[in-house]
């Protein structure tokens, strides 16, 4: 009897919505909390959590529904599929990976609820031209360019590529090729590799072998560690190593100073940027989590705190990308606009970051106008 | 000098999947079954490794005193408490059984450890030696491979001079038979189950400091495992050990001479010709399939 | 002919069940994907349960649909149904390939070249240019006929009629020649082959047949999400999912694989978007503050994967012969 009472009272708080706005705001989260990309995913869900957590103190409330997609794109479209007809959300930040980005980004128009894609890098998500997909990050091909732009000024001539062969990774060396060439590098040598291998020896032979002035990396956490701890073993000495992202951007790559000291990296963030709010983000980052967050965690950060800062002024859907579109902010990912720019739309035109390990901690040392060290140049173990 | 420094890594590599290799095929050859969470098993050492360098401050390959005896244990009660209850059903239930299984432990690593990739840091993880003409050997893989000869030595005199050993071999050679002799095939079967358990578990933690340690970690050398006991002849330690070098050696020179991202191809093209071609492996006798 | 009947009434009522949920396409997708992986574990049945050639690459030959439908759309701009067509033949060729290697192989064997086939293409996927690699292939935008292909409606109906397709063709094998002989190979190879059974021609017969089938669910699949990558379509994962549906139905039934995948199917999904942690909070069964609330509302999405493997055991040690095969007599 109690218990009937109790659902029958449950039933009708479940119907309270209906009747008037007393509930919050529904927002999804689509992320990679399983599965092959789920390192980074648990970064994602940090952040956004944090954002959430912050939100709610500042009396914003909003109900978050968390879904997981397992990198799998058949999985993201259910899980946006069930956060849009069953759940009732206004709007969802996610997902984490480019395929299922790409999937959800094509029917996010179908449903009219707006997306927003907090870091998956591949250019296709917001060159379609679809009205209610936004990108908070910068896409692929910003990582090698402002990689090449910051050693421009040192004249390398000649160009290695070493990266996994993922989406990312080829992706990112193909915008890195184009930009080579407008540089006038040589390409002396190409290493695509499968992550999770133990040895990487050969491939790095070779590509000593070729003794390039630059070589340029895509990995993950976990191989660029591996990779760079052999590059040292067999004594792999360029003029720098620059790694696009990701692996070469943790804290975890940082401590191994052994290998990391005076590596570069391309990153769309720092906690020594000078964006409002950047360094406390990072201080209360690390006292939650007991870890310096990734860049991941900050795209994901701001990204929920656009999105319910947003939502939370909209009713529907329309209103939401309505006010996306509009909106322009200035958080710890700097000045951010959803703009339509060379064949982009909705895209943060976000400028990257150039970092450089020092003594195990990151440096922004590219552009001048956010950094305040410089890069040293060449590389030296 | 690059073919030599190529041949050296593949050995040393090499030496680690033999490893990895022997487990599966003594499991094999007595039980009959293929074991589908052997990768995960080896996971398992790589987080005994990590936790007993963390924690209690123990040397990954002094930790190996603790770990063969723990992952035997392990090994010893998954076997009484799963693998036996299906000896007899059909090859893709235990398949699938042993798929479940990895599920499990690889899918509670995760839950316990969180995704995060640890990295086990020693004073010596990055260094190597240096010799004439620019050759260079990894010394924690230099370790690992000669641990990884004794722990041969050992088993190989364990399986040929012991009782047990004897009646392991016996229960692999044919179990109706063994068991007419009076040998006690259950308790076999758990024994070779938790020798496997202890084995994979070793190689995951000899691997450790130059790995990376992840719940995912051991799917990578499943397969790789499969290939080198059906190389090495199923049951046959030393044609396993052989094997593992064998491919190891064969991807390292499929990476420097072909290109990194086909090796893996190469390596199951060896796997279906030597099926095709010798099924009873480079190591076993005819008519032993 | 009762058999019969029954598949023509459940297909009738199955092509009506989407006026009744509203054509909601949250539920409409995952009763694609219960149809889907019931054609796929049915297909996959002809080879494994009648002829006891347990494939463990059947993954090969869904990618092979699903890529070359891919590849001829993207740069061709061939209609999709040619292009399906096209899978069928290609499925075809890496059939007869694969049988020509593992036929010549027994037990474990078998199941071990099967895995090494299905992973030397689906690297070789990964490794060359025109399949667009890594990267996969996506496709904007789709047409035929005038459909609406953003709808759910004709992949629905398109993966009805292909479980419909794989069932009668299961039925009429089960009672012809090639059923009988499938079914003795299953038994006893060799005393099949000393009866002068061709055991090539047959095995090699219920592995085309089977292949052609999940390379048109692979076409499907591909132009149903546009997207594909090797990780989606050619992955281990898949191959195992497949079997391990029939398994837990019943391998060597009509209904094993259907009745497998009408279970697992949302079961998976449930774990996955955690419906079942959020029903329990939402009656107040569980309390969304409490210890256990806690736990099931952020960890059980980390862990669904951690269940389906508990389910799996639990169903081999307590189900071997799947859920049709506690009602069967023992032959």
């Amino acid at each position: 009897m109690k218990k009937k009472l109790v659902s029958m009272v449950a039933t009708a708080m479940l119907l309270l919505p209906l009747l008037g706005h007393a509930a919050p705001i529904k927002i999804g989260f689509i992320n990679s909390i399983t599965g092959k990309e789920a390192q980074i995913g648990e970064n994602l869900t940090n952040g956004a959590a944090m954002a959430i957590e912050e939100l709610k103190a500042k009396g914003i409330q909003v109900e978050l529904i968390k879904e997981d997609d397992g990198g799998d794109p058949k999985n993201a479209l259910a899980a946006y599929e069930k956060l849009v007809t069953r759940d009732g959300v206004i709007g969802v930040v996610g997902p984490y990976t480019s395929g299922s980005a790409n999937v959800v980004a094509s029917r996010a128009d179908q449903y009219q609820v707006p997306l927003l894609v907090p870091a998956a890098a591949k250019e296709d998500i917001t060159m379609k031209g679809y009205k209610n997909v936004f990108r908070l990050n910068a896409p692929a091909n910003v990582y090698s360019s402002v990689l090449m732009s910051a050693v421009a000024a040192y004249k390398p001539k000649t160009i290695a590529y070493v990266y996994a062969a993922t989406d990312f990774g080829v992706s990112t060396v193909k915008t890195a090729q184009e930009n080579a060439a407008k540089m006038g590098l040589k390409e002396v040598a190409n290493e695509k590799y499968q992550q999770g291998q133990p040895d990487y020896r050969p491939s790095l032979a070779k590509v000593k072998a070729a003794n390039p002035d630059l070589i340029f990396l895509v990995s993950y956490d976990a191989d660029a560690i591996l990779l760079m701890r052999q590059a040292k073993e067999i004594g792999l000495t360029p003029k720098a190593f620059l790694g696009a992202g990701a692996g070469y951007t943790t804290a975890q790559f940082a401590q191994q100073t052994e290998i990391s000291n005076l590596v570069v990296s391309a990153t769309q963030w720092t906690d020594d940027v000078n964006w409002p709010g950047a360094a406390d983000f990072a201080r209360r980052y690390q006292a939650k989590y007991s870890k310096e967050p990734s860049y991941h965690a900050a795209c994901a950060y701001e990204a929920m705190k656009i999105m319910v800062v947003t939502a939370s002024k909209s009713k529907t859907p329309t209103q939401l990308r309505a006010g996306l579109k509009a909106g322009s902010w200035n958080g710890i990912l700097g000045p951010v606009k959803f703009a339509d720019y060379s064949g982009f739309t909705n895209q943060n035109n976000h400028p990257m970051l150039v970092q450089q390990i020092i003594n195990g901690k990151y440096e922004t040392v590219y552009p001048a106008q956010f950094s305040k060290k410089k890069l040293i140049y060449p590389f030296t173990r | 000098m690059f073919f030599l420094q190529s041949l050296l890594s593949g050995i040393l590599t090499g030496g680690v999947y033999a490893l990895a290799g022997i487990g599966m095929s003594l499991v094999f050859g007595v039980m009959n079954i293929s074991n589908f969470a052997h990768g995960d098993l080896m996971m398992l050492g790589m987080y005994l490794a990590y936790f007993a360098f963390t924690l209690l401050h123990i040397d990954p390959y002094l930790s190996l005193l603790l770990i063969i005896p723990t992952a035997f244990l392990f090994g010893f009660i998954i076997e009484k408490l799963f693998i036996h209850r299906i000896i007899n059903h059909p090859h893709q239930n235990q398949i699938l059984l042993t798929i479940g299984l990895g599920l499990i432990m690889s899918n509670s690593a995760l839950l316990a450890f969180t995704s995060d990739p640890k990295i086990l840091t020693t004073t010596y993880s990055s260094s190597a030696f240096h010799f004439f003409g620019g050759i260079s050997l990894s010394v924690p893989l230099l370790l690992s491979f000669v641990i990884t000869c004794g722990i041969i030595g050992v088993l190989f005199f364990f399986l040929s001079k012991s009782t047990t050993g004897l009646a392991l071999w016996a229960t692999s050679q044919n179990r109706e038979a063994a068991q007419l002799m009076g040998i006690n095939v259950a308790k076999m079967s758990a024994i070779a189950f938790g020798l496997g358990t202890a084995l994979a578990a070793t190689a995951g933690a000899l691997i450790a400091p130059t790995y990376y340690i992840h719940p995912m970690a051991g799917h990578t050398f499943l397969l790789k495992a499969f290939t080198i006991c059906v190389l090495g002849g199923l049951g046959s330690v030393i044609g396993a050990g052989v094997g593992g070098v064998i491919i190891g050696v064969v991807e390292s020179m499929a990476s420097t001479y072909l290109s990194s991202d086909w090796k893996d191809v190469v390596v199951f093209i060896i796997f279906l010709a030597v099926l095709l071609l010798r099924p009873q492996g480079l190591f076993g006798k005819k008519g032993e399939q | 002919m009762k058999q019969s009947a029954i598949i023509v009434i459940i297909a009738a009522v199955a092509a009506l069940l989407p006026l009744m949920t509203g054509e909601n396409p949250y539920v409409l997708g995952v009763m694609i994907s219960v149809l889907m992986m019931a054609a796929l574990s049915s297909a996959w049945n002809i080879l494994g349960g009648y002829a006891g050639q347990y494939s463990f690459g059947h993954a090969a030959y869904f990618g092979a649909g699903a890529y070359t439908t891919m590849i001829l759309i993207s740069t061709f701009n061939v209609n999709p149904l040619v292009s399906m067509a096209a899978g069928i033949i290609i499925a075809c060729i890496i059939a007869l390939i694969t049988g020509s290697i593992v036929f010549r192989l027994r037990g474990h064997y078998f199941g071990l070249a099967s895995i090494a086939v299905a992973e030397i293409v689906r690297l070789s996927v990964l490794n060359v240019d025109f399949s667009g690699g890594a990267q996969g292939i996506l496709l904007s935008d789709l047409s035929l006929w005038g459909l609406d292909l953003n709808s759910k409606n004709p992949f629905y109906y398109g993966m009805l009629i292909v479980l419909v397709v794989t069932l009668g063709i299961t039925l009429y094998l089960r009672r012809s020649k090639t059923g009988f002989y499938l079914q003795a190979i299953r038994e006893d190879q060799d005393a099949a082959a000393s009866l002068g059974i061709n055991l090539s021609f047959y095995k090699n017969k219920a592995l085309l047949i089977s292949a052609a089938l999940t390379s048109v669910l692979g076409s499907l699949y591909a132009l149903y999400i546009r997207f594909i990558d090797t990780s989606a379509v050619l992955d281990l994962r898949l191959s195992i999912e497949i079997i391990l549906t029939a398994i837990i139905g019943g391998v060597g039934t009509l209904w094993g694989p259907v009745l497998g995948a009408v279970l697992l199917v949302p079961l998976a999904e449930m774990l996955r978007s955690n419906v079942i942690g959020e029903t329990l909070v939402k009656h107040g069964i569980v309390s969304e503050t409490s210890g256990l609330g806690l736990f099931l509302k952020d960890n059980l999405a980390h862990a669904h994967v951690l269940v389906y493997g508990i389910i799996t055991v639990l169903c081999i040690l307590f189900l071997p012969k799947g859920i049709l095969g506690l009602f069967r007599r023992t032959k």
